[in-house]
């Protein structure tokens, strides 16, 4: 089975394939150079634009210079820490999309990181993948389509206002978790999520069970929207998370 | 420093020295208000004496006249203990009066004067002070009335012994109780030193005397004895600890490296090579995650995490808990069910829903009913199956509980498991770090209260006992909510 950490390690269908890029420029403000090189590298590698800073103060001339979609930035940086580089972004009226990373991890240093201006926080170490589909769900946001409500993904119709979710002619019948759990997925149609980040939306739990719960409510789900169906919507993606999305394969 | 120093230097011995001045400066004052009120009413009786004489002898010469003065002067001044007398005649020859010698001039002015005087009938010629009354008779006759102050001079000398006395006797016994009350205090505070500097030294057996009189001192060691109570406890669970963590994350780690090794021994195919990374990576997040779970006990532990504490319900946290988890039971042939009372809480909400989390999944893990006691009846073996979550309110206390029907914890062992790694017996084939019970325990301990173990006949209730802090439990409607599991 695949590790967390590896999103090359699926042979069949690596996660660069499935994803039609559409391509994102990126800033990463990290100074550890063997990490950033090799952030730099797996975003070149799936696809991506991605620059490099190395301390605070250069981070932010070029953040507040260059129009970029997502910026990831490290905490703890030489010159200027990556909170208050948010935080004088912010000031600026600059609202680019920010994942912070850092070694600190607890529930605490998260919410301050957010705080401080952050869209997203992610602690080390992190596996790629769960990064690669954290920054593509922030850049969406950066797009900004407006809150619909619905969705539709293949013959599958999910009414936000409503409640109501069918698939083709049929109509489901959803527990208001699972229809959560598809509410996240639908709106993240065609990009990977994970497991933490199905933990943290859609169950707003921050810790990391030791068990596969999320993994089970999946099953249930999928059970519902795509038992019976002759094509499958909601994927695994191995060694990385879930996605919805109508044909792939 | 020496043994004197150290003495003078105590605290008892510089009180000792302040009162000491100021006993001695009560005494001098005392005495010196005796002096000077002896001095005035010594001087008021003379003055009284001598007036009433002087008036007695000028009415004699007044109707006597000079020689009836001169004897009544001359037998007065013959008796015993006597008062002074002179008379002169104007050109100021004496004629009558046991006055020997007399400082010139005395005899020229009239009114009251203190004088120095020898007397006529004394074979000593030492000179004696007086207190005398110059008068003038008619005719140009003056008349001298006076009182040796002999008297004064020796109820002086009396009072000024005493002062000295007294004031040896109080610095004698000053410095004498000073020096006793400071060696005993001296004596004390050394056997205490003693012991914390043992103490120092490693031995954190070591403990302060006690003695049974419970003053200040008492009590300060009473203190100190609890306080290194606390410290041994921790400093051994802190060796416990790092034994454990040595062990725990060593072992994966050496997992890790021997897989690498192998690995890059081999002359295996990509695949092969894939399959062993993966391995790694997994072995990796692993050791990720029972770093994090340490993290999280130790920031719990050390009270860091009390800053994101509010008010919310403890039922939705189990409700909440019971929903993400359900599947999983069910998916594992469990039954999960939650019987919830609204119970306000003031807490970390995030740090609560976790440890009720490592709660359920340990119950899911281990609380299967052992195979050998399997009841045949299928009532009791749903029962057997099934994994109760419970919110409510007893007391002061919010009691958050998990009851399985596995196996349970013998009761020897219940405060072993909860140590951080201890995986009983039992659970050691099972997968799992091992720091689960030590999370929740750390969280109610975070919150000011604990994990209790305990037996539900057969099986284990974990119950997180947390202080309420709200006291609004009675303005929601107590009801009880029973919510089995839906079949999906």
């Amino acid at each position: 089975m695949c590790g967390a950490v590896a999103p090359w390690c699926e042979k069949a269908a690596p996660v660069t394939a499935i994803l039609p890029p559409s391509q994102m420029r990126l800033l990463i403000i990290e100074d550890d150079r063997e990490s950033a090189d090799y952030l730099v590298k797996a975003f070149r590698e799936v696809g991506h634009v991605a620059d490099l800073a190395s301390d605070g103060e250069e981070g932010l001339a070029m953040a507040d210079g260059g129009d970029y979609d997502v910026l990831v930035v490290d905490r703890m940086l030489p010159k200027r820490d990556g909170l208050s580089v948010i935080g004088s972004l912010r000031e600026r009226g600059n609202r680019t999309p920010v994942l912070i990373l850092s070694a600190l991890g607890q529930v605490d240093d998260r919410i301050k990181g957010l705080r401080a201006g952050g869209d997203d926080y992610l602690p080390k170490p992190y596996s790629f993948a769960e990064l690669q589909a954290r920054v593509e769900v922030l850049s969406r946001r950066n797009v900004g389509p407006a809150e619909e409500t619905s969705y539709r993904v293949g013959d599958l119709e999910l009414d936000r206002l409503s409640h109501r979710v069918t698939r083709g002619k049929d109509e489901l019948t959803l527990q208001p978790r699972e229809f959560r759990l598809l509410e996240y997925l639908m709106k993240h149609a065609g990009q990977v999520v994970t497991r933490t980040m199905l933990l943290e939306n859609v169950w707003d739990y921050h810790f990391d069970p030791q068990t596969n719960v999320i993994d089970v409510h999946i099953s249930r789900l999928r059970s519902k929207i795509d038992k019976g169906f002759e094509r499958p919507l909601l994927h695994t993606i191995r060694g990385a998370g879930y996605m919805i999305r109508d044909g792939l394969r | 420093m020496t043994a004197f120093g150290k003495l003078i230097r105590t605290t008892a011995f510089r009180l000792t020295l302040v009162y000491l001045f100021l006993f001695a400066l009560f005494a001098a004052s005392l005495l010196g208000y005796f002096a000077w009120n002896t001095r005035r009413l010594i001087n008021e009786q003379i003055t009284t004496t001598v007036n009433a004489e002087t008036a007695e002898i000028n009415d004699i010469y007044t109707r006597v006249g000079l020689r009836g003065l001169v004897f009544t002067v001359g037998n007065r001044a013959l008796r015993p203990g006597s008062n002074l007398y002179l008379v002169t005649t104007p050109t100021g020859q004496a004629i009558g009066g046991n006055v020997g010698s007399l400082a010139p001039g005395v005899m020229a002015s009239t009114g009251w004067s203190e004088i120095r005087y020898r007397r006529l009938d004394e074979q000593d010629v030492a000179e004696h002070r007086a207190l005398v009354l110059v008068t003038e008779l008619t005719n140009g006759f003056r008349l001298l009335v006076g009182r040796d102050l002999d008297e004064r001079r020796r109820l002086f000398g009396i009072v000024a012994n005493a002062a000295q006395w007294s004031l040896l006797v109080v610095i004698v016994l000053g410095i004498g109780g000073g020096v006793f009350v400071s060696r005993r205090v001296l004596q004390r505070i050394d056997a205490m030193t003693g012991t914390t500097r043992r103490i120092m030294d490693g031995d954190l057996s070591g403990r302060l005397p006690v003695g049974r009189s419970g003053d200040e001192l008492d009590r300060l060691a009473e203190n100190l004895n609890a306080m290194l109570e606390r410290i041994e406890a921790l400093m051994t669970g802190l060796k416990e600890v790092s034994d454990n963590i040595a062990h725990d994350l060593k072992t994966p780690l050496t997992r890790l490296r021997n897989r690498a090794e192998e690995a890059l021994a081999s002359s295996g195919s990509e695949a092969e090579y894939r399959g062993a990374l993966e391995r790694i990576i997994e072995e990796s997040d692993g050791l990720i995650r029972t770093f994090n779970a340490l993290l999280m006990i130790a920031r719990a532990e050390s009270g860091q995490a009390r800053g994101n504490m509010d008010d919310f319900d403890a039922a939705e946290v189990a409700r909440g808990i019971h929903e993400l988890y359900e599947p999983l039971a069910e998916d594992d042939g469990m039954t999960l069910r939650v019987r919830t009372t609204p119970v306000p809480l003031h807490g970390n909400r995030e740090l609560i829903s976790q440890a009720l989390a490592n709660l359920v999944e340990n119950a899911i893990k281990y609380g299967k009913p052992s195979p050998v006691v399997q009841p045949l009846d299928p009532v009791a073996a749903m029962r057997a199956r099934e994994i109760l979550i419970e919110a409510r309110r007893e007391g002061e206390h919010v009691l958050l509980s998990v009851t399985d029907h596995g196996p349970g914890i013998p009761e020897s062992d219940r405060k072993h498991a909860v140590e951080r790694f201890v995986r009983l017996e039992a659970s050691r084939t099972l997968p799992g770090s091992g720091l689960g019970l030590s999370l929740a325990a750390a969280v109610a301990t975070l919150h000011g209260g604990e994990l209790r173990l305990g037996d539900s006949h057969p099986g284990l209730t974990a119950t997180l006992v947390i202080p309420a802090l709200i006291s609004g439990g009675d303005r929601l409607a107590v009801q009880t909510q029973d919510m089995p599991q839906k079949v999906a």
